[in-house]
């Protein structure tokens, strides 16, 4: 493949990479938001790969293979299950938001991060420059949906899209430096484990994994 | 040799597991943590085996200062935990499955702190800093009550958010460092690198680290995680939390500061005196109206937090009063909690409405709270009064008067909020739950009058060596500080 055809698939990979993180801020079913983080994940690892070429750097192709194990296959299928009750509930998931506001603020967001990242990276190796504006805007969309979800299961997905995000960037920017990637995902990978454990242990001792509902600690009235 | 240092927890982690004698297995690894910790410490003060600019591993002053105060907290933590959790577990139907997951977690968790200040290289403390918000989240967890769970499910989603948020920041500062050069990828080597990188690039790593790791410290307004992480824990594990976890990571914050100062058009010193003064701020006036008395201290958590940032903010003028007071903090905040600890054990409440008239019922547990919250408000002659007017001295000196007024008022105002709430526990007629308080096992009053002899020798007396290591840091520190 040309230099030219590496780059403008990669923008393409950029762009659905972009499109997923607001497609999970519109979605209202939790299955819906699994599958869309392995899409996520498929993504992130095909922009990997891409780089990979595009540097001609094997390290990267390892990242991309670790990548691939986990994000789309090791990390669902640990969700799956531990989590199963929560992502087989057909109920919709609660937002503090309504999903056309939070998609217009979510937008917003977007176009001024872009606004703001894309002329810091001019002039820039034009990979990393994508990589690194959308990384920035998908970890910004990630905080937003972490900011308005309710139930643990999104916010745990909220989490991986903030992770998503910042690796997306990463992968661009230290190409040199493969293990620190390797730590990240390995340490990606321990952290999704016991944060769903933790969701699962909430889910079995309170019935609920609805956080929203978690209100017992703040500061109220002293009783007389 | 001080890379060792970590080692033994992660050993007694390992022993806990499978073998019995846990508690002082690990009560015996904290103390060789500390031995090690002293020994890095005694070789700096000697000049010897100073961490080059391309170790990845070593330990300079400023990180001795931390590593001596969490090597000393583990050794405290470790000693209360005994007591404490067999206590704790008393009425639990299998309680050796409950201690064998406390001390597991306490070791990994102790091993990650001991490893933070070692760490040379920006990608590896940031790694080291993950790993304590991982083993602890199941220590706040650990009752498995409802408001336990509820705390470490915002313990962890808020905290890891921020650090991988920082994450970004770090990868940024690498790639600027790569493309400035290259070389190791050590915090000196950043340092050295940072005046030729690209300033939006500085700014904006700036910008993710501050939001990132300032959630991780507990800094307003990102800090609603830390009363509840901080005040749900077992009594030993807040301790070690609010002492020195939130400590660790403004650590890392100050390695990374002579990368940013200086950028053109970012007044870094002002960013962090105007945090650090909310911080302090709104933490003075919820210290007023909580009703939990280890939340009390969790906020006062925050509270200090907001006052280390404001003096980070003042300048090279604050460099030793800062180090000093990381220094009281953390010793004094861990006697607050072993303080509160007894109390909650003998008493089996939380609030502080419930709690009245200790000194009658209980005058030697009363006396070490009464000393705790004094000495955690800032009275003299307890350690904390002297780094804190030190602090106030170098406002006055650098002519920041702004800072000065508003620090010296919410300090007033937290002094009084912590001891408003103390007085209606320790003073009055005893209350239903006072009157009716169970023996708690002595131990636990031993490791309290432990925590408390430093604080009160320290307002008095500064050891020569203790004064030259804190000196030395504080010259490591200068470099990050505006003039």
């Amino acid at each position: 493949m040309t230099a030219s055809v590496l780059l403008s698939l990669n923008t393409l990979v950029a762009v659905l990479f972009l499109l997923t993180a607001f497609m999970m801020i519109s979605a209202r079913q939790a299955q819906a938001v699994l599958y869309l983080y392995v899409g996520q994940g498929l993504l992130l690892a095909a922009s990997t790969m891409l780089l990979a070429a595009h540097f001609a750097s094997p390290e990267l192709v390892i990242v991309a293979a670790i990548t691939l194990l986990a994000k789309p296959i090791a990390i669902p299928l640990l969700i799956n299950r531990l989590l199963s009750p929560a992502l087989r509930r057909r109920r919709e998931l609660s937002s503090v938001l309504g999903i056309p506001v939070a998609l217009i603020i979510a937008l917003l967001l977007a176009v001024v991060a872009y606004a703001v990242a894309r002329p810091q990276v001019a002039g820039q190796d034009p990979a990393a420059a994508t990589n690194l504006s959308i990384g920035l805007v998908v970890t910004l969309l990630g905080v937003f949906l972490l900011a308005i979800r309710r139930e643990a299961l999104p916010q745990l997905f909220a989490l991986m899209t903030i992770d998503n995000g910042v690796f997306f960037a990463g992968i661009a920017i230290t190409t040199s430096s493969a293990l620190v990637e390797f730590a990240a995902a390995l340490e990606g990978v321990m952290v999704v484990m016991i944060v769903a454990l933790l969701a699962r242990t909430i889910a079995l001792t309170l019935g609920s994994t609805d956080t929203g509902e978690m209100t017992a600690l703040r500061e109220r009235e002293r009783k007389p | 040799m001080v890379w060792l240092m970590p080692i033994p927890a992660l050993l007694a982690a390992l022993w806990s597991r499978w073998l019995p004698g846990a508690r002082w297995v690990t009560v015996l690894a904290a103390l060789l943590g500390f031995a090690l910790a002293l020994v890095g410490a005694h070789n700096i003060l000697h000049g010897q085996n100073l961490p080059t600019p391309q170790s990845w591993i070593g330990l300079d002053a400023l990180g001795a200062v931390f590593a001596l105060l969490t090597a000393f907290l583990g050794v405290t933590a470790s000693l209360y935990s005994g007591p404490y959790i067999a206590h704790h577990l008393a009425h639990v139907a299998d309680p050796r499955a409950g201690l064998r997951r406390y001390y597991v977690y306490f070791n990994l968790f102790l091993a990650s702190l001991l490893a933070v200040p070692l760490m040379q290289q920006p990608a590896l403390a940031w790694v080291t800093v993950e790993l304590t918000t991982l083993f602890s989240i199941f220590l706040v967890g650990f009752d498995g009550s409802k408001p336990a769970l509820e705390a470490a499910w915002k313990y962890a989603v808020i905290t890891i958010m921020g650090a991988t948020v920082a994450a970004l920041g770090f990868f940024l500062l690498l790639w600027g460092l790569q493309r400035a050069g290259g070389g190791p990828q050590t915090f000196a080597a950043l340092v050295q690198a940072s005046p030729l990188m690209n300033p939006l690039l500085r700014k904006v790593a700036f910008a993710l680290i501050l939001f990132g790791f300032g959630s991780k410290i507990g800094l307003v307004p990102i800090h609603t995680w830390l009363p509840d992480a901080h005040s749900q824990a077992p009594t030993p594990v807040c301790a070690l939390l609010s002492g020195i976890e939130v400590s660790l990571i403004l650590y890392v914050v100050m390695r990374l500061l002579p990368v940013f100062i200086g950028i053109p058009g970012l007044h870094l010193e002002h960013w962090l005196s105007v945090i650090g003064l909310v911080s302090v701020g709104v933490a003075a006036f919820l210290l007023l109206q909580v009703h939990d008395y280890k939340r009390l201290f969790a906020y006062s958590t925050v509270e200090h937090m907001g006052i280390l940032m404001t003096a980070l903010g003042l300048g090279k003028i604050a460099a030793y009063p800062v180090v000093l007071q990381v220094l009281t903090h953390a010793l004094t905040k861990s006697l607050a909690f072993y303080a509160a600890g007894i109390v909650l054990v003998i008493t089996g409440t939380r609030e502080i409405s419930a709690v009245r008239g200790l000194l009658r019922k209980r005058p030697w547990t009363a006396a070490l709270l009464l000393a705790a919250a004094l000495a955690i408000a800032g009275a003299p002659p307890f350690a904390v009064f002297s780094s804190e007017f030190a602090i106030l001295r170098a406002a006055a000196a650098g002519g920041d008067y702004v800072s000065l007024v508003l620090l010296a008022t919410f300090i007033i105002i937290a002094f009084a909020g912590i001891l408003i709430q103390g007085n209606h526990m320790v003073f009055g007629e005893p209350s239903p739950a006072v009157a009716s308080a169970v023996h708690g096992p002595r131990g636990l009053q031993w490791v309290a009058v432990l925590a408390l002899l430093p604080v009160l020798v320290l307002g008095l007396w500064m050891p020569a060596p203790l004064s030259q290591l804190l000196h030395a840091a504080a010259r490591q520190l200068t470099g990050g500080l505006a003039p």
